[in-house]
This record gives structure tokens, sequence and C-alpha cells, in this order.
């Protein structure tokens, strides 16, 4: 017997298990490890059974969490009973492998979307919309608002020929752009807006489309939320048309004008953020510290979640996309989940930002993941099963004022550095 | 009396027995003068014998018989006669008249052979005389007949205990009294033949002697035969005379007989007392137990510890040293000091040398005066002299019960904590800062002649402006739909268009801000201020002739006070935008500082240096207000939204909370910055407020005002905001301003940033 070995840790039967695919397969046999390991241990013990070329980061759960300390602290601090055979489920780490080269606008990238896989679509200071095909790479050049851009929407990406954009801006107004991605990816195309929607009072906060349909849904500094017709205004007598002078090409284009369809007012203060995840149902929330749920055929709002801070972004997600999740002006993400009756207080609290949280996005497909961003520069990326972040990005040199996820596997980011940073290779399964 | 009246009754009843024993023989009356004539004699020798004792025969007869009689009955017990008795020698003498009277009667009796005249005329008298008699006889009755003494004196015995001697008792003096020689029955038969008196006399034995029975007694007996009281002059039917009142009586008062229970024994006094007893017997009721004399007497214990608590301010004495042996007066050799000893003592310091040098004596008789006795003396007068007579006492009081007892911070949240945000641009130190009254931007003055206008949610520099002078201060418009700017610098007001608003608010803007038709002002205010276009940036300039320190705007953006503190009397002027209008209505006192508008009514605030003024803006002649700080200078001032309660800061670091409904007075002074305090400012819904200073510090105060006029207002420390930098040469915070809408705190910065603490 090694009374050395003994004395300085423990010895763990462990069976490592797997969802994943052949080449990360593990054999099914049960190993014995020390107790004292931690995540980084297990993952070189899963790659050198696996004789990977390149070393591939795994993160492990046991009963469901995500191991985040020494394997014994976890096994002591959850209760498991160390003598049978642990049973280690190994996942590909949450974590980004590839930064793309940084895209450059010039000023404040205050928006960002990329719910298209194809595009990303970036809104900025400058009043200029951008979208990308990837990387460096800039296919159209959204023109018009007088304003910087707050936030930018894909109203309608499924359309092969063309996309519908949608985009708000502090000069109080929305324009829609219908872009044409069957043109060259090569050289760079200026787009004027197809339609301007007019109607708020104040600088325009947050734009959202819905998922299926043509409608847009704007919120305001002016403490109103706004629903506005996407379609083309030719049968529409109430729309005005203007001729407009580009300055560029000195090309004459005509311009409709839309007016708000339905207002939810309710909100005292700045709507910062709205979402859309159903097709009658908005979610917004506001500096009035309250998270709001609106019906959009009564326009009544069906819940209010008072969080007693003032609130930036909100997102709905996670399990049967019900979660709430939402930041503002203080670094801790919270996440509700309203089913709960009789409750307002939220299950769960990330608070490892250091500032106010800008940006908040559910990834697509798992019921686990999001993202955060905020001032403090940081990109976090968090699984609901354990409270340390997954992994921090902290590629931007100042605040990161919006973030998304991009193609399922990428996240895209902008901030007052003036970059649109990707970075891709984020395993969720 | 009772006792002696029923004696009376009974003493009556014997004599009657008596009588009606020797009624038969009433016919021969005429035989009793021999008898009667030895009573006589017996009653002269008597007389011999003792002549304070002129007894009366009748009453002698009577209580002789009386005594003779009844040994045994209960009415005459020893007492009682010993009482009679008593009673009998105090009157004796004042009834001897009446006594001698009677002798004298019956001398004449026995003078006047005239027995049957005597006896008709007795009978006689019966019939005509018997009411006056009888009224004597009634008269007498109660006092003569007991009080006389009878001859024996033996008491009462039985007297067959001298039925074998020659004596039957003795007299007051002593002197037996012999025996009178039984007569046989003949001679006693013979004597009543002859004695037709004799049927009236009765053997007294107890005095051996014989008593004829007088006529009033006959008169008595008769009376008692028939069943009469005994007493002629008893009246047995009186006419009832009414001595009670009734008609004047106010309470009725009941003439019920005494109810029986008054004279029973209380059962439940008794059901009482059965209780107590048995608690004692139980032992519930315990008695205290009888003090214990200590035995022995501590002669050395501390006798101080009762007196301590007799008395609160009791100052023990000294304890002094148990003496020992050295201080007897016959020490052993081995505590008397040597000569040399003695020697090196003299040559100690007079402080060091020892007390007490310990001699011998061969008796207690030979030990001398004490020689210290003077001096010692003296130092305990000097020291109850100098001893202070007023006692300091300490008192043991945790200084945290002193603290007022505020509530928790946690429960007064939210208030601004941690900052997040800054906002980084100027060059210069940031003077001011004013926020926009959406909370969306605000904007801020610097040394560096810049005017920025920040984007609060995100930080960015939204616009700038540059001046050739330092920004003194900037006020954004409270009116939302004018989002014009007032930037005072150096002796210019600059009203800067912002250009935010909507397009129609945005030609409202420039349309106020056309500088047309300027009326001509009058003479005393063209020299103060006079209204220029600025073409560079398409405002209003107003200069005035002196520089400007402080601005605010009316609540409804109209008008704009501007303060030049060297401008003294004419320190203080209102602009009006609308008209471009300059008015300067008040007459200050000594320098401004800085004014500010009421929040809801026309009243104005101007500070000078020490005191704080309140006018009426329809009435601006005089104050109608004056508040005294009690500062020495004031720096900074604002008014709490509720428009009822002003703090100002000062440069000592001091600030003050005036509620104006309570007095002229601070309600309370707050000094916490150890340096000169550059802003104060209220929150205008939470219930905060803050205070910036040259310490690089900002603090943040709950401070609730409260609707009922009776309760203060309750001001809490909250937070001290740190994070500007402390450089030596001139940091500090410069201005502190709330966000119109959240819980955050904008503080301009000595260091060029401005920072927001959130909550």
């Amino acid at each position: 017997m090694n009374v050395e070995g003994e004395d300085t840790s423990k010895k763990i039967q462990a069976k490592f298990v797997t969802k994943l695919d052949s080449p990360f397969k593990a054999p099914a046999t049960p190993y014995v490890i020390s107790s004292n390991v931690t995540r980084l241990g297990l993952s070189s013990v899963v790659n050198s059974l696996l004789k990977l070329h390149h070393h591939e980061p795994f993160d492990f759960l046991i009963d469901g969490e995500l191991i985040r300390m020494s394997l014994e602290q976890f096994l002591l601090a959850k209760g498991i009973s160390a003598e049978r055979i642990l049973e280690i489920e190994y996942i590909r780490a949450v974590t980004p492998r590839k930064e793309e080269k940084p895209s450059l606008h010039d000023d404040w990238v205050s928006a960002v979307d990329g719910s298209s896989p194809r595009f990303i679509l970036t809104g900025c200071y400058d009043g200029l919309g951008r979208i990308w095909s990837s990387a460096g790479s800039c296919t159209h050049i959204l023109e018009g608002h007088a304003g910087a851009i707050s936030s930018v929407a894909f109203a309608n990406s499924q359309d092969a020929e063309s996309v519908t954009v949608a985009t708000a801006s502090k000069d109080r107004t929305l324009r829609l752009f219908k872009v044409d991605t069957a043109e060259s990816l090569d050289t760079t195309t200026r787009l004027g807006a197809y339609k301007i929607l007019r109607g708020h009072k104040a600088a325009v906060q947050s734009v959202v489309a819905q998922k299926s349909g043509s409608m847009v849904c704007s919120s305001s500094w002016d403490c109103t939320i706004n629903l506005w017709d996407t379609t083309e205004a030719d049968s529409e007598g109430v729309t005005a048309t203007v001729k407009r002078r580009k300055g560029n090409n000195q090309k004459e284009e005509t311009q409709s004008e839309g007016e708000a369809q339905t207002t939810f007012v309710g909100h005292t203060q700045c709507v910062s953020s709205v979402v859309w995840p159903e097709d009658d149902v908005i979610y917004s929330a506001s500096w009035d510290h309250s998270v709001r749920r609106w019906d959009v055929p009564t326009g009544k709002d069906t819940l209010n979640l008072f969080c007693g801070k003032a609130l930036n972004t909100v997102d709905v997600g996670g399990e049967g996309s019900a979660l709430v999740a939402a930041g503002g002006s203080d670094p801790i993400l919270r996440v509700w989940d309203p089913r709960k009756p009789g409750t307002s207080a939220p299950v769960f609290q990330f608070s490892s930002h250091a500032s106010w949280i800008s940006a908040c996005k559910w990834h697509k497909s798992s019921w686990f993941h999001l993202l955060s961003a905020s001032y403090d520069g940081k990109i976090m990326l968090w699984d609901l099963r354990t409270a340390w972040p997954l992994s921090v990005i902290d590629t931007h040199k100042d605040k990161v004022l919006s973030a998304d996820w991009w193609k399922g596997d990428s996240v895209v980011s902008g901030g007052a550095d003036s970059k649109l940073r990707i970075s891709s290779g984020i395993s969720i399964s | 009396m009772a006792p002696t009246k029923k004696g009376e009754a009974a003493r009556e009843t014997k004599r009657k027995r008596g009588s009606v024993n020797s009624q038969k023989p009433e016919p021969a009356v005429k035989e009793v003068k021999p008898v009667e004539k030895e009573v006589k004699s017996l009653k002269e020798e008597d007389l011999l014998l003792d002549s304070g004792t002129d007894s009366d025969y009748d009453g002698d007869s009577l209580s002789g018989s009386l005594n003779s009689d009844d040994f045994d009955s209960d009415i005459f017990d020893s007492e009682d006669d010993g009482s009679q008795r008593d009673t009998e020698d105090g009157e004796r003498e004042s009834l001897g008249d009446k006594d001698h009277g009677h002798e004298g009667s019956v001398g004449n009796d026995d003078n006047g052979d005239e027995s049957e005249q005597v006896d008709s005329e007795d009978g006689m008298e019966d019939g005509s005389d018997e009411g006056s008699e009888q009224g004597e006889v009634a008269e007498e009755s109660d006092s003569s007949e007991d009080e006389v003494a009878p001859r024996n004196t033996v008491g009462n015995v039985p007297l067959k205990w001298y039925e074998n001697e020659k004596h039957i008792g003795y007299d007051i003096n002593g002197m037996k009294i012999t025996k009178k020689e039984l007569r046989d029955k003949l001679d006693s038969f013979l004597a009543s033949m002859d004695d037709k008196k004799n049927w009236r006399q009765i053997l007294d034995e107890y005095n051996d002697e014989e008593v004829e029975v007088t006529k009033e007694e006959q008169m008595l007996i008769r009376r008692l035969l028939k069943g009469e009281a005994p007493h002629a002059d008893f009246d047995p039917y009186p006419t009832y005379v009414d001595w009670f009142k009734w008609d004047d009586a106010i309470h009725p008062l009941s003439s019920a007989p005494e109810p029986k229970r008054r004279f029973l024994p209380s059962k439940w006094e008794a059901k009482i007392v059965l209780k107590y007893v048995r608690a004692i017997r139980k032992g519930l009721i315990k008695f205290d137990k009888p003090e214990e004399e200590p035995k022995v007497y501590d002669l050395w214990g501390d006798s101080t510890s009762d007196q301590k608590n007799k008395h609160l301010t009791y100052i023990p004495p000294p304890k002094l040293k148990m003496p020992g042996h050295e201080e007897s007066y016959n020490p052993s050799l081995e505590y008397i000091p040597t000569e040399e000893e003695k020697a090196s003592y003299e040559l100690m310091y007079e402080e060091d040398r020892p007390k007490f040098i310990p001699k011998r004596f061969t008796s207690l008789r030979s030990i001398p005066a004490y020689g210290n006795a003077l001096n010692e003396l003296f130092d305990r007068c000097l020291d109850l002299y100098l001893c202070p007579r007023v006692r300091k006492k300490r008192i043991n009081i945790d200084p945290e019960s002193l603290k007022p007892k505020l509530p928790s911070r946690k429960d007064l949240r939210p208030y601004p904590n941690s900052c997040y945000l800054e906002y980084k641009g100027h060059t210069g130190k940031v003077t001011t800062i004013s926020t926009e009254c959406s909370g969306q931007w605000i904007a801020s003055g610097s040394t560096d002649g810049s005017v920025r206008i920040w984007e609060v949610e995100t930080g960015r520099c939204v616009k700038t402006w540059q001046f050739d002078e330092a920004v003194k201060r900037v006020a954004w418009n409270p009116h939302s739909d004018f989002s014009i700017l007032a930037v005072a610098m150096g002796r210019d007001l600059v009203i800067l268009n912002t250009e935010l608003g909507t397009d129609e608010q945005q030609e409202n803007i420039k349309e106020l801000l056309q500088l047309g038709n300027v009326p001509e002002p009058k003479a005393s205010v063209a020299a103060i201020a006079s209204w220029l276009p600025d073409e560079k940036n398409g405002g209003i300039i107003i200069r005035h002739f002196k520089n400007i320190s402080s601005i605010d705007w009316h609540r409804k953006g109209d008008y704009l006070s501007t303060v030049m503190a060297s401008g003294e009397t004419r320190g203080v002027v209102i602009h009006q935008i609308s008209k471009k209008l300059t008015q300067k209505p008040f007459k200050i006192r000594g320098l401004p500082v800085t004014a500010l508008f009421h929040p809801s009514r026309s009243y104005f605030f101007i500070a000078t240096r020490k005191n704080v003024r309140v006018y009426n803006l329809l009435k601006v002649e005089e104050p109608v207000k004056k508040l005294e700080t009690g500062m020495r200078e004031i720096s900074s001032m604002a008014i709490h939204p509720g428009g009822d309660n002003l703090i100002v800061g000062s440069k000592e670091g001091k600030m003050c909370w005036f509620d104006m409904d309570l007095s002229s007075k601070p309600y309370k002074t707050l000094k916490n910055h150890p340096k000169d305090i550059t802003n104060v400012a209220y929150h205008r819904s939470y219930p905060l407020f803050a205070s910036s200073s040259e310490d690089s510090t900002a603090y943040v105060f709950h401070g609730k005002v409260y609707n009922d006029l009776n309760e203060n207002p309750l001001i809490v420390p909250l937070e001290i905001l740190r994070g500007h930098s402390t450089s030596s040469n001139g940091g500090g915070v410069l201005d502190c301003k709330f966000h119109p809408r959240q819980p955050w705190l904008f503080t301009a910065g000595a260091d060029s940033i401005i920072k927001l603490y959130c909550h």
C-alpha cells in the first residue's frame, strides 16, 4: 500500500458517460481517479482516454450539476456518496474556440442581431446599419437615420431573396429596409429605407420583429411600446410618399411613412427592451424596474415582475421558452420563472459581472445556456446548472453594448470600441 | 344602682315575711314597752360605745335581718355588701339629722305614755297624713336604711359558728358582743301580752336584738301585700312624655329595637380567625423573628457598610492598618530599634522616616501623652476643610446606547451606493452638472470651457460646445418641451438649444430663442444685464455686469434667476426668457451666494453668506422669513420638492436642514465633511438628499418628510460615496445631482470625470 498516496487524496471510482458522438465517446469502464481533481484534471483524463489530436476541453456533470470545484468538495457539498461508482457525464466545454478578426465600425456598435444564420446585422452610433456576411465583410449599409441607431432586428429572414430589416434610432424613428440577398457579396451596397415609422416622441430604444408575420414592435423613452406594420404601404392611403434626395448617388427613391398600429401604455419610464417570443406575447423591460408581459390582441399587460433595478435588457427562453432573463443597472443577471405562481423572486441570479448588464440572450436551442454582456467589457456564457460563468469573452476594450448568438455556435457582440466581435466554435449540444 | 335596688326589693320582701310571721298577734299591741326600753338602753350603750355610729334602728334591724336570713342568697354576695357598706359609710353623716329625728320621735313615743293615743294618732295619721309621711319615707328610703352599719362585724358567716359561744360577734372596736340572755317562753309570752307593741318586734339574730317594725315599714309591707309598688310615691302609670321631636327631623330615625345579631358573635369573623389559625399552624403565615443582637462587636470590622446604604454620598474613611505588636506599650525587645537604627532614622528624609517608633514602657501609667495629637488634629481639620463637597459621579453608559435609534440602512433602500458608470471626456475640472427632466441626458460644464451632454444610459457624450471661459454653472430647463440649457460662464449667461426634442419642439425652441424685438429695458436694469444674440450657437447671451455665481430655473421654465456674488445689492436678477426681460426685484443685504425658486409656490430663496431670506415673489419688498444658519459661509442650497424643507451647505463642511414650518433655526445640523461642501441636492421623488464636498466624497442621506406636521423629518446617513481621486491640488467633488427618476446620484469631480452611483 502506498501510504503517501492515501494521505494526499482519496480515490474515487468513476465512469465517464457522454451523449457525444464517436470521436468523443470514451469506453464506459470505471476508472479510479483522485478525488482532488478539478474540471481541468478530469478533462485531461478524458482527453488521454480519447487520444485526440487536439486537446479538447470538456465540462463534467454529476447528477445534472456542472463541476466547478474539486471533485471531493463537490461530492461533499452535494452529499453524494463516494463509495459507489460515480457516473460522470461529460460534454464539450461551452467556450469559444476561435476568435474572428474584428469588424470595424465608425462609431460605437450599439446593436447587433444574429438571428439570421447568413448575416449579422449591426447598428452603429453613426446612424448606419450594417449587414455582415462574415467577419470583416460588410455587404450592405443601411442609411437614413439622423441619430444613433439603438436597436436592429431582422424582420423576415426566412425569405430566400430578400430580407427585411428594422432599425430603431435615437432620432425617434424606425426604418425598414429590404435587403436583396441575391446581390453579390463582394461589394458593399448602400441602401435606403423603404418605410419610415414615425410616432415615438422620444428616442427609440429597442425594436423586435414578430417571428412569423409582418409586424415589428418598438419601445421608446416616451414610455410606450408601439406595434408597426412592415408591409410596403402601397394600398394604405394614410401614408404619404415623400421624395428624398439621396446624397450619394443622386437617385430619387420613394419612401413611405407608417404610423403605429397599436400602442401599449403602462410603463412609467423608458422602455428599454422588448422581445416578441410568440405571436401574441410581448415582454418588455423598463427603467421603472419592471418586466411586463403584454397580450398582443388585447394590449393589456398580463404579468408584471418587479425587479427593483432599472432594466436594460430582457430575453425569454430556456425551458419551454418560458424563463425571463433580464439585466440592468446592476451587475446581476436575473432569471425569473413566471410559471411559478405567487412569487416574483428570481429563480437564478448570476452576479459575476462588474458593471451594468447591457444585453442578455438565451441560446436558441439549448434550455440551459444564455449569454450576458456588460459595461465591464465582458461577455459571459452561463449555464443554469452552475452559478459560475462557463466562459468569459473578454475581447472588447470598452463597454459591450450588445451581444447575440449567431448560428448556434458563435457569439457576436458590439461595443464602445466600435468593433463587431465574433467568437465562434462554441459547441452547445 | 340596679343591684342595690334589687337588694332593696329583696329586703322588703324579707321584712314582709317577718311581718307576716308576726302579724297574727296584731290586736295585742301595747305590751312592747319594756322591750323598747331595752332597745333604748342598748342603743344608749351603743351611743356610748361609738358616738359616730348613731345608727337608725330601722336600718340596723333591716340589715341585720337581711344578713341573718339570707346568707346564701345570690343577690347579696359579699361584694355587694361591701359596696353597700361603703356607700353607707360615705353618706352616714349627711343623714344624721334624719336619724335624730327618728330618735326624737321614738323618744316621744317612750316619754309620753300615751301609746294608744299615739297609736290612734298614728292610725289617724295613717289616714290623713299618709301622703306626707310616705313622701318622707320615699325620700329617705334609699339611703337611711342602707347606711346604718350593723353592730356586729363578724360579716357574712354562718351564725351557727357562734351558737355555743357567749358572744355573737365583735363590734367595730373588736370588743365581743355578748349574747343576751334568752328569756324563757313564759316571760316572752307575758311580755308579749303586756306590751301591745310586741307583735311588731322581730329578733335580729345577727345583732342579737329585738327590732321593732316602724309605721312606715308597716305601710310598706301592707302595700306589698296588696301587690302594689313598695314606694307610695311610685306612679305605675305616668303620663307619657314624648321627648323626641318628630317634626323637625330631617332623616328618619329608626325606632326599631336593636337586632339580635348585634349581640351575637360574628360567624364570619370566626371563620376568618379560624383561617388565620390554620394558616399559622400550617406555617403559611410567618412572623418576623425578633432581631438578634450581635453577640460580639467587631471592633476592626468594616463599619461603613451600613452607612454606605444610608447616605448616597458617603465617602468611606481610609482604612487603617491594624495595630501590631510593635504598637503595644510594652513590645518585645526585638521590636525596639537600637540606638543606631534611631540615628539612621534621623538621617532619612522626613517622608521616608518611619511614622512610629516602638517604645517600651514598664506600665500603662508611665505612657506619656501622644505627642502628635495637636498636629494630627490640625491635619484632620484640614482634610475635612479641603475635602471636596461635590462628588463627581462617573456614569457607566454604553456609548452605543447614546446613539439615536435609526432605522437600518437595509430598510431604506434604494439609495445610490456603487459606481458603475463614468462619463469621461472633459479635460478640466467638471464644475457643474445638470440632469434633463426625463433622465435621459445630463449636461456638464467644465473649467476647460466645454459644455457636454451625455447619454445617461451608455455614458456617451452626445454633444459638445466649446467656450472660451471656464463654465461656472449649467442648468437644464425643467420644462420637458423646451430642452434648452442655461450655461453661466464669467459674466455671460448663454441659453443653448440642445436640439434633442422632437421636430415640433425644435421649432418652438428656435422661436423662443429668436431675439427679434427686445423691449427697451429700464436704465437700472440695463446696467445689470443686456440681451445679445448668440450667432455661433443659435441661442441668446445675457451679459451681466459681474461674474455669475449661480443660476436657477423656475419650475415652469420661463424665468431664470442669476446670482452675482460680487453684485452686492444688485446681485440677484430674474430673467424672463419668453419676453427677454430682466428684472431686479430684490434689495439684497449682504453678499448673495445662491438663489432658488420654490418648487411649487411663488417664493424665492436667497442665500447670503450667513443667512437665507425667503421672499414672496408677489411682494418682494421685504423678506417673508429669515433663516439663520449659524454657519460661517454658505456655499449651496437645495429645496425639498415638497417645498417646506431646505438644506444649506456651508464652506466649513456643515449642512443644515431647515424645516420652515418649524422655526427659523436649523432643525438639524450635520457635520460630516472635513472640507467645504460644494453642493447639496434633494431627490425629486425618493426621500434622499446628498452633499458633495472638496474632500472627494459625497454623502447620501435618507431624508424623509412626513405629511403629518407633528412628525419631524427623519434624517439617516446612508452612504459615503468615494471614488473620485483625492489629489492634493484641489481635488474633490464639485457638484452632485440626483437622477430625476432613479435613485442614482451623479457626481462631478475635479478629476474631470462624472460618476454615476446606482442603487
